[in-house]
């Protein structure tokens, strides 16, 4: 026993020196003197000579003269990779992509062709009625009880709105505490489906959004507001606008324009989503550099096509592109947007 | 073209470890017979280590004893991570019962991660206690194989244990993860000691400001990834250096890096069960197997790539109206009708597949086929997110690890597929009403209670915690998927567990972090000491059950071959095997399986909200 033990402490000593130390420090060794580039993390040096990032790893782009990485469920945090891990099933999936959708999607055929759908969703929702009842919003809080009070939890401004709601309504937050006796203090969240029940019946074909004005200082200043247009409604309410109209004909997205990657640092997009996106992005150029689009558009397009490759010279995929170092081309030829 | 993308890269992978199996099963064979010639310095080593030959019981009281010393060993790495070397970002502990589960996991070649490397481990512990697990967890399952293999064919000895480690791992896995390692740190896997980069973004402010208002800057972290992935995928450990593991564009930096990620696991596997034949003498019997296990697992590729890749995402897409007759509320004989309403689809263009939780740069069907053979092989690296496989694809990792023989782990899985041999054989010799055997060496009754303990370890220690936790709040807790598919969660991590895998539906809650965590996952503790216990129980007793029954048959006569002796090297013996895996390994999970990925997969989409 007591030898076994002693062979068993010999075992774990040598194998950590020889798998562990040894290996480790020769591939290290390997590594630095080699290929340096790859074993420090394939850093970017961009237009004033520093680290812009690494080639391998999704950055977030705001600016619409830029081509935008898939959608991450890290929020690009490269210290904290995360998939989004929404089952098929789950409505927060379904939610996430239609709201994706909602601004940029355009018809496809008929009258409207090549149009977006945007205007119509918020003409729809003025007219505040979904599958022939009315009240959309109350519909929505009704119909996905989590998403309202995400709503309400997920910015400390909409918090407050409601509590300040709360505060104006004692009748209907004294109904709430009646019909749900376990809770007698209830919270802002507690309240969302309330709320906007409540808020659909006084502001129809309105939905609280935050609105920046110049206050009298002169500062800007953002507050919560009834509004019956913006992104907030043509995101939030594009799925219950679809349902209302199934037959309309719209033009495809990408998927992966509209899919989270499983690291959430995917650095690569398709070919056909960064094309889907030079519609965007070539106009905008243009417009900044004050020249011809379509020689703009040209450019972009050659830059897009040098940069595009396909796993296994197109064996085992479609081809692809990195948005980093196509955006960093940009950034060189054009300037800073 | 489509046809090209989605099926050659599942078909060349398949071939080329099958290819490979041959040549590498000889060496394995070569180096386990201990027929090579030491060089004189690492002579010195095995020397120091060989205690002499060992009977079954000496045999596996060293394995016992050694995994107590490295559990020891994993343990004060952990605890002490806060003091040790290489760690500048100065992380602390994580939570004890994290640490008691994470220790198993590695030591039980299972890494089941209840922690994300990136965020929790030091560079130090991602080495000293990853890294050296993952090497001495996967030799582990192969001397047990060994060991069982001389045990057969009734050597007066079944080997030493610690020689056998220390062959399995100094020439069998070092030389082939370094040649690996290479590989992947050519195609941008980083090899440093640093811990992260801090870069300024190319559009400034694009990750958002602080609230002093500057801009926010991108934390890269990077580390001794290329060391730690070859070992990982090459010793079916899975557990990755970031969180999201081989997904991760470091640990798999391109198209060519996932195919060497997928091959590396794929490799040992194939080749021992060749080395089983060939230690054995008997080539043709390990063919069938061989055949047996290769035909199961293009079954469950090409399950998992029909039906993710080359289906869209049936969250996304259009849905017919539909009345289903459901039992009333309060008995259950009176049928009520729920209608559901017709369900516009989303205009995105799928013709990709699932991409949800995908990578681009790996291929179109790269993720399914990874997600399939991953579990077949045991091993738990990831190269998409399981959770969000279009429900039914995910039945194929599931029935990879229910199974868990389809090729399986380091040696385990040549294990486990020994005991549905000797299990079928059994059957087979009641049906014809003659003596089993084995070998020639009789089966009977104190050898079929081992290999039916062994068996039914596994999905007893999936079902009981599975029932158990999808009834209390530690299960309900943790789910982040509503309907069937919480279900599934729960469903997935003890299959995960018990069949030593590794991987896992990330939504499950069960991360504590370190011990000060401010918001743990509510059920963290449950899930880290229950999946902890699985892992210990389902990796130990069906090693320790089929070495002492491999030991009783090699102490037996062998018995001539006559006629009416049962072949175990012909087709009907192999199509017999697949009944017997199907039936026994499969059935004994169809209920559950028609609670979770089935009645997710029938519908109706989408649910809650």
């Amino acid at each position: 026993m007591f030898r076994y033990l002693s062979k068993s402490i010999l075992l774990l000593v040598f194998s950590v020196v020889f798998c562990v130390i040894l290996y480790t420090l020769a591939l290290w060794a390997v590594g630095q003197v080699f290929f340096p580039s790859q074993a420090n993390g394939s850093l970017l040096m961009g237009p004033d000579g520093k680290p812009v990032g690494s080639r391998l790893i999704a950055q977030p782009f705001t600016k619409d003269e830029y081509f935008q990485p898939r959608p991450s469920a890290a929020s690009y945090d490269a210290s904290a990779s995360s998939s989004s891990a929404l089952a098929a099933s789950n409505y927060a999936l379904r939610d996430r992509v239609a709201r994706t959708l909602g601004p940029i999607v355009a018809y496809r055929s008929g009258p409207k062709a090549g149009q977006p759908v945007a205007p119509d969703i918020e003409q729809w929702f003025q007219k505040d009625a979904f599958q022939g009842a009315p009240h959309i919003v109350a519909q929505w809080a009704d119909m996905h009880n989590s998403l309202a009070q995400a709503w309400v939890t997920g910015d400390p401004t909409h918090t407050a709105y409601v509590d300040n709601w709360a505060k104006s309504h004692p009748k209907e937050v004294a109904q709430f505490t009646k019909d749900n006796p376990g809770i007698s203090q209830p919270k802002a969240s507690d309240l969302a489906v309330v709320f906007f029940k409540n808020f659909s019946a006084e502001n129809a074909g309105k939905f609280p959004s935050s609105v920046t004005r110049t206050g009298k200082d002169g500062k800007p200043a953002t507050t919560i507001e009834p509004v019956k247009e913006g992104s907030d409604i043509q995101s939030i309410f594009f799925d219950m606008w679809r349902q209302d109209h199934a037959d309309a004909d719209i033009q495809d997205v990408p998927g992966d324009l509209v899919t989270t990657s499983a690291s959430g640092l995917d650095p690569h997009i398709t070919l056909q989503n960064a094309e889907f996106q030079l519609d965007r992005v070539a106009p905008k150029w243009a417009a900044d550099l004050k020249r011809d689009q379509a020689e703009v558009r040209k450019e972009i397009e050659q830059i897009l096509q040098k940069n595009a490759f396909a796993p296994f010279d197109g064996l085992a995929g479609e081809k692809i592109i990195n948005v980093l170092e196509v955006n960093l081309e940009l950034r060189n030829k054009y300037g800073a947007p | 073209m489509m046809f090209t993308q989605t099926w050659l890269l599942p078909f060349v992978l398949l071939a080329t470890a099958t290819i490979a199996a041959f040549p590498l099963s000889r060496y394995l064979a070569w180096i386990m017979d201990g027929k090579y010639r030491p060089l004189p310095v690492m002579g010195w080593f095995e020397k120091r280590l060989d205690s002499g030959p060992q009977n079954w019981k000496q045999y596996i009281g060293s394995l016992l004893l050694f995994n107590t010393v490295l559990f020891v060993f994993g343990y004060l790495v952990l605890a002490l991570q806060p003091f040790m070397p290489l760690n500048p970002d100065g992380k602390t502990m994580l939570f004890p019962s994290t640490i008691f589960n994470s220790v198993i996991s590695f030591m039980t070649n299972t890494n089941l991660q209840h922690y994300s490397g990136d965020q929790h481990l030091s560079n130090f512990s991602q080495i000293f206690f990853c890294i050296s697990n993952m090497y001495i967890s996967a030799a582990i399952g192969l001397c047990a194989l060994a060991a069982i293999i001389r045990a057969l064919r009734s050597d007066k000895s079944l080997g030493n244990f610690f020689l056998d480690m220390w062959r399995v791992m100094i020439y069998m896995f070092v030389p082939f993860a370094f040649v690996f390692a290479l590989i992947f740190l050519t195609q941008g896997s980083p090899m440093t000691f640093k811990t992260s980069h801090q870069v300024s973004t190319l559009e400034p402010a694009a990750m958002g400001t602080t609230d002093k208002g500057e801009a926010k800057q991108q934390n890269i972290v990077v580390g001794p990834v290329a060391a730690l992935e070859s070992i990982k995928m090459l010793g079916t450990n899975g557990g990755g250096f970031y969180g999201m593991n081989s997904a991760h564009p470091f640990e798999n930096p391109t198209a060519l890096s996932n195919f060497f990620n997928t091959l590396a696991m794929m490799i040992f596997p194939f080749g021992l069960v060749i080395m089983y034949g060939r230690m054995l003498g008997r080539m043709r019997h390990a063919y069938v197997i061989f055949i047996v296990m290769l035909a199961l697992m293009a079954g469950t590729v090409v399950w998992s790539v029909y039906y993710d890749t080359l289906k869209p995402n049936p969250g996304l897409t259009a849905h017919a109206a539909r009345t289903l007759e459901i039992p009333g509320e309060k008995t259950w004989d009176m049928k009520k009708s729920v209608t559901y309403a017709a369900i516009a689809g989303l205009p995105v263009d799928q013709h990709l597949g699932n991409l949800e939780g995908k990578e681009m740069r790996f291929g179109t069907s790269a993720g399914a086929t990874f997600d399939a053979l991953t579990t077949d092989v045991t091993c738990g690296a990831v190269n998409a997110e399981e959770d969000s496989l279009n429900p039914i694809a995910a039945l194929s990792p599931m029935v990879g690890m229910w199974i868990n023989s389809i090729f399986g782990g380091k040696g385990v899985g040549m294990i486990n597929m020994l005991l549905y041999i000797i299990i079928g054989i059994f059957i087979a010799g009641m049906m014809v009403g003659r003596t089993p055997e084995y070998l020639g060496k009789k089966i009977e009754a104190r050898e079929i209670k081992l290999a039916a303990i062994a068996l039914l370890v596994h999905p007893f220690m999936i079902l009981a915690p599975v029932a158990l936790f999808a009834v209390t709040h530690w299960g309900v807790d943790a789910v982040s998927n509503p309907g069937a598919h919480g279900f599934s969660q729960i469903l997935y991590q003890f299959s995960s567990a018990s069949a030593n895998n590794g991987s896992a539906f990330d939504g499950l809650g069960v991360t504590y972090g370190f011990y000060n965590a401010t918001s743990p996952a509510p059920s963290a503790i449950a899930f880290d000491i229950a999946t902890g216990l699985v892992m210990l129980f389902s990796r130990f007793l069906p090693i320790i059950a089929p070495i002492a029954m491999a030991a009783y048959l090699g102490a037996k006569k062998t018995s001539p071959v006559g006629l009416g002796t049962l072949r175990d090297d012909d087709a009907t013996f192999g199509l017999f095997l697949v009944a017997t895996i199907l039936i026994i390994g499969a059935l004994l999970f169809l209920p559950a399986a028609a609670l979770g990925p089935i009645a997710e997969h029938l519908g109706p989409f989408p649910v809650g909200g």
